[in-house]
């Protein structure tokens, strides 16, 4: 094994350099243009994003064929955005939506991703009517290892856990019997990072980390995970960019502000967090010298963000130091600091992941998409609220990145729903 | 779909594709049709094909293409050839699917079940993962699927290891193949194939190969990956070990209440107990199962009987635990009485992760009685105490006083730990710590510092077992200050392991134990003031740990730390008085460790944040029948006490009614109005003292 054999840059740290810089190019702009226009970059274009949406559900291009299969998920990703910015769907184009969904219910209890497509459990994530079909058909999916079909003779994986355990814990007909061996299936996908992988000897990723933890929350079996390591693994996936990996050693893509961003917002619901653990796995974030550089003169640049900080920082502090009456009166206000870096994700979605014409995306350089535009808002939305543990009241303006119109509607973690819908729909299927 | 570089369309390429959208919908429309009727035909089939090349997301074609397959292999007319040619032309649909987009579920799950039919040749799926892992290296489908192949041909591990090997080779930064690499030996060293029976031959050379990566690019974060997992793989011993018991090993053991102290006795082993038994806890380096009175045995003269319940300290009801406790009834009063516990001479003590126990230790302690006057008693455990600085004074140990820390090195004598503190293993360990030193010299960087932190602490558990001697500890320190200012952003990650590592040094040796024990001074206590309070007030502790050391305490003083959570502290077990004053604990959920605590009498929880969040537990967050084992148990008594008003204090009423305590501090907390404080004293009949307050 010669030292020769390795070149001397990696293949992936130069694809990493290339995003690092068009992404510190946004932000250096961003610093040196004058404060009226900043904020205008700050802003969540709400308009247009709404625009931009509302268009996807009337007609969709040509170049959308391959997403055929993923109809409802389209429909489920525009109008979630639409709800999280509280904007409402015109009721002609709602009913016809609705008509076109329930069409995709198979007589034998799933949702197919069109009108007479198969049932398949990810399209059936999104609502259901006939409920004791929709039972039998979560139910024959299920497999003997723990694991659930994605659909009939599909393939098994935590997503497919996910998407069964989710549907049948919001319409209220989860069971022992659905619950068996789910636990040990997840436990078996959970790797030496700490992060959970889609299938026993995968690696870790970050959409399915999403998906087993709050399998593992919903069948009540959450303490069985090293949720020490987890915690290693996820902190460690934010990069200088501010937004989220979802794997290790890959690039930073603007949907895993949900996947990754929502793993926190799961996380500081457990009340304790911290296991016991002598070698605590899971960090690789992007190292060394010239990195530290590179965060050292983004920090530079900066300066707007890093005040923004302080502020919030400085404000916990003054909560720290109290002298008792102090802490008392700004009880209201009293805020826990999020394990992960809020203000710089909710930077990179605005400036980095928004397109200013409507829609977001991945990274600068991408295209905008439906799929990208939902898991940033929804990222966008744990954000904003990552400093509060109350999702009934407002946060703080520190908390909210740009001006406060920016504040989007708060999502349930657990289903990636606006928390009004879903309590309406909690409401409804528990008869409450 | 996403991930996927896509260019702004030219005016010609939105036509062509707008011909090509109307050509799928033709098709689909068609294959629907022979899909609903059940029509296998060679046509059929065939538009099926054309469908899944324009979109191989089609998940209803591939279960069609199934359907037609088991058709045509039902036919009396099938011959073996015939399968072949069939199952071979679902393989090329499969392979111009993967073309289209090799991220297709259902394409790859295709193959799987193709080949999983036993009729097609596997030699050729090899060069086509080949071919796909080059376009794409880390992409996570062709790797499962590489996984499955190889267990279908019975490819060898060590084989496939070569191939982990070659891509690390071509490009070191894939961390997917590093990955690969730790599956593979991780079986192979499992089943202790030819040349992986031992550890010591194979993690030596794996050190070897990735420092070659890390000192080629310290920036490129995959290597730094997996060198934690060698790390991981070169301390974890796979048989549980028993690393610390309360009685300790040779103790003498007073037990009291009356107050008149015997001279001989040291206050770190006087209990005083009001309950007519006292604990046994055992403590495991990993949760266990099993502990029970066959696989753990006590011989002693005054308990004939032999039966002991051993219940598993675990907050999460589970059957497994890191920490074990059995009560066992007091002796009578003049007789000294001695101990014999044995631990693991029969099997059924048994990891989570499926290791046996197999280090059978035995562990012996006297216990000595004296007799109480209850009057007094009562008064002691009732009588009010205050956290104040001026209350407590350092204690001044005789010099020859045993103190709890010092028997750990006995009982590892016992364990024959010796086997695990294998040479080759601080050996490795020390190689590694050079080697970075010497990287750090070179370039400062953030991961070298905490891969070095992290190697100091496993060196020094492992060649001190029960961290006793910690040389490294303030070196350790030194790191994680550094940082946390190097990197802010994971700041509150350091400083959890800063005050972990903190907590171990102090508890490492007597001279560093006895400067935060003191003996609280208060005029009406005699009983009181003869036992040792642990102060580890002020320290902005983040996290608390080093239990294994702590289990003698029943007077602990955390106030004016960080500590947002207190898990673990259901080890310590003889916790009567707990100062737990300004800190950070944001819910009334994070106090579910003190429910296992009986002894718990006097509990000050003032000045922290519960009742700030409305929200905070997994009940709130989640609909689930199932989540709900805990809760809604109050009874109707209970719930009559509480009126509408209070409902969203249900959480709180349910956490802290079955505490025994005799004094509760709660002021300072946004959940501690008046309303709540009357509500809570109904609540909780033991309550003599609230805020300060003597109750009727």
């Amino acid at each position: 094994m010669e030292m020769e054999s390795f070149s001397s840059l990696t293949v992936t740290e130069r694809d990493q350099i290339l995003v690092e810089q068009q992404v510190f190019n946004i932000f250096k702009t961003f610093y040196n243009i004058p404060p009226s226009s900043q904020s205008f970059m700050l802003e969540l274009q709400r308009e247009n994003h709404v625009e931009y949406l509302t268009n996807g559900l009337k007609q969709l291009g040509p170049s959308f064929c391959v997403l055929d299969a993923n109809r409802p998920w389209i429909c489920y990703w525009i109008l979630h955005s639409i709800a999280l910015m509280d904007e409402f769907v015109d009721p002609e184009l709602e009913d016809n939506t609705i008509d076109f969904l329930s069409r995709c219910q198979d007589p034998n209890g799933g949702y197919g991703g069109g009108p007479g497509q198969m049932p398949h459990l990810a399209t059936t994530m999104l609502q259901s009517i006939h409920l004791e079909k929709l039972y039998s058909f979560i139910r024959q999916m299920k497999y003997a290892s723990g694991g659930f079909r994605m659909h009939d003779a599909g393939e098994i994986d935590v997503r497919a856990c996910y998407t069964a355990i989710s549907v049948a814990s919001l319409l209220n007909i989860l069971d022992d019997e659905l619950v068996q061996n789910v636990g040990n299936y997840i436990l078996s996908c959970q790797t030496y990072e700490g992060g959970i992988s889609g299938e026993p000897g995968s690696e870790a990723h970050g959409g399915y980390t999403f998906c087993g933890l709050a399998t593992m929350i919903l069948i009540n079996e959450v303490k069985r995970l090293d949720l020490s390591s987890l915690i290693d693994w996820v902190v460690f996936r934010q990069g200088v960019e501010g937004g989220f990996q979802g794997r290790t050693n890959k690039l930073v893509d603007g949907c895993y502000s949900f996947w990754q961003g929502g793993i926190f917002a799961l996380l500081k619901r457990l009340n304790s967090t911290r296991g016991e653990k002598s070698i605590p796995l899971g960090d690789g974030e992007d190292s060394g010298p010239d990195s530290s550089e590179t965060t050292a003169s983004s920090d530079a640049t900066g300066k707007g963000l890093i005040e923004d900080l302080s502020q919030g920082g400085s404000h916990i502090e003054k909560g720290d130091q109290h002298d008792t009456s102090s802490r008392v009166n700004s009880k209201r206000h009293a805020k826990v600091k999020p394990l992960f870096n809020s203000l710089a994700l909710q930077q990179y979605i605005l400036l980095c992941s928004q397109d200013l014409n409507g829609g977001l995306r991945d990274k600068p350089g991408k295209s905008r998409d439906h799929y990208h535009t939902c898991y940033c808002l929804s990222g966008l939305s744990v954000c904003q609220r990552s400093w509060l543990e109350d999702d009934d009241s407002p946060p703080l303006p520190c908390a909210v990145l740009g001006p406060y119109s920016n504040l989007l509607e708060p999502i349930h973690p657990l289903y990636n729903v606006v928390l009004d819908r879903y309590r309406e729909a909690h409401e409804f299927f528990t008869g409450s | 779909m996403h991930g996927r570089p896509r260019k702004a369309p030219k005016p010609e390429d939105e036509a062509a594709s707008a011909a090509k959208a109307q050509k799928l919908r033709a098709l689909q429309t068609q294959f629907f049709s022979f899909h609903h009727d059940q029509i296998y035909t060679k046509e059929a089939v065939e538009l099926s094909a054309k469908l899944l090349e324009i979109n191989p997301e089609s998940y209803t074609a591939w279960n069609y293409r199934k359907l037609a397959v088991e058709h045509y292999l039902s036919q009396p007319e099938c011959d073996p050839d015939s399968v072949k040619s069939v199952l071979d032309d679902e393989l090329k649909v499969v392979e111009s699917a993967l073309r289209q987009n090799f991220k297709s579920y259902g394409a790859w799950h295709h193959r799987k079940w193709v080949l999983s039919k036993g009729h097609s040749s596997i030699n050729h799926e090899l060069r086509l993962l080949d071919k796909f892992q080059k376009a794409d290296s880390r992409n996570f489908h062709a790797w499962n699927y590489r996984r499955f192949v190889a267990e279908l041909m019975n490819r060898s591990e060590q084989d496939e290891l070569k191939y982990t090997e070659d891509m690390i080779y071509t490009n070191f930064s894939n961390y997917s193949a590093w990955h690969n690499r730790s599956v593979l030996l991780s079986a192979l060293l499992e089943k202790k194939a030819e040349g992986f029976l031992l550890k010591e031959n194979v993690l030596p050379e794996e050190y070897e190969f990735i420092h070659q990566a890390i000192f080629t690019d310290p920036d490129d974060q995959s290597g730094w990956f997996y060198n934690l997992w060698l790390l991981d793989q070169t301390v974890t011993t796979d048989s549980p070990l028993l690393v610390s018991t309360w009685p300790t090993c040779g103790s003498d053991v007073l037990i009291m209440g009356d107050g008149c102290q015997n001279g001989s006795f040291s206050p770190f082993t006087t209990l005083l107990s009001d309950s007519g038994s006292f604990p046994i806890i055992l403590y495991f380096n990993q949760p266990v199962e099993g502990v029970n009175s066959s696989t753990v045995t006590i011989e002693c003269g005054f308990d004939k009987n032999g039966y002991l319940h051993w219940e598993p300290l675990s907050v999460s009801n589970s059957q497994a635990a890191q920490v074990w406790v059995a009560h066992l009834k007091f002796p009578t009063p003049e007789l000294d009485s001695s101990v014999e516990v044995r631990v693991g001479h029969s099997k059924g003590i048994i990891s989570t992760r499926g290791f046996q126990y197999c280090h059978p230790s035995t562990f012996s302690f006297n216990v000595h009685v004296q007799h109480v006057e209850r009057d007094s008693f009562q008064v002691s455990v009732a009588e009010s105490i205050l956290w104040r600085e001026e209350n407590f004074k350092i204690y001044r140990a005789q010099s020859e006083e045993s103190i709890p820390i010092a028997s750990f090195d006995q009982l590892c004598i016992k364990n024959g730990h010796e086997s695990t503190a294998s040479n080759w293993r601080t050996e490795a360990l020390a190689k590694e710590i050079e080697c970075f030193r010497e990287l750090l010299s070179l370039m400062d960087c953030k991961i070298g510092k905490l891969t070095l932190a992290r190697l100091l602490m496993a060196y020094d558990a492992m060649s001190f077992p029960f961290a006793t001697k910690l040389v490294h500890s303030e070196e350790v320190l030194e790191l994680y200050n550094d940082l946390m200012k190097l990197d802010p952003t994971h700041h509150r990650y350091y400083k959890d392991e800063h005050s972990l590592v903190l907590l171990q040094k102090m508890t490492s040796s007597k001279e560093s134990l006895l400067q935060h024990c003191f003996q609280y001074k208060d005029s009406v206590s005699s009983v009181i003031g003869n036992l040792i309070c642990l102060r580890l007030n002020n320290l902005s502790l983040s996290r608390i740990g080093a239990f294994e050391k702590l289990l003698w305490v029943q007077m602990l003083d955390l106030s004016h730390n960080e500590l947002q959570s207190i898990e673990g502290l259901e080890a310590m077990q003889l916790l009567s008085w707990l100062g737990l004053g300004n800190n950070k604990l944001g819910s009334v959920t994070a106090l579910e460790p003190l429910r296992k605590l009986k002894s718990l009498r006097v509990l000050d929880i003032s000045y922290n944040q519960i009742g700030d969040h409305s929200i905070d537990t997994t009940r709130y967050l989640c609909s689930s029948p199932l989540s709900h084992s805990v809760g809604s148990e109050l009874n109707k008594d209970e719930t009559a006490i509480i009126d509408a008003a209070l409902v969203n204090y249900l959480e709180a009423f349910y956490m802290l009614k079955d505490l025994n305590l005799n004094q509760l501090d709660i002021v300072g907390n946004t959940i501690a109005d008046e309303t709540f404080k009357s509500a809570l004293v109904k609540i909780m009949p033991t309550l003599k003292r609230l805020d300060g307050k003597v109750l009727d």
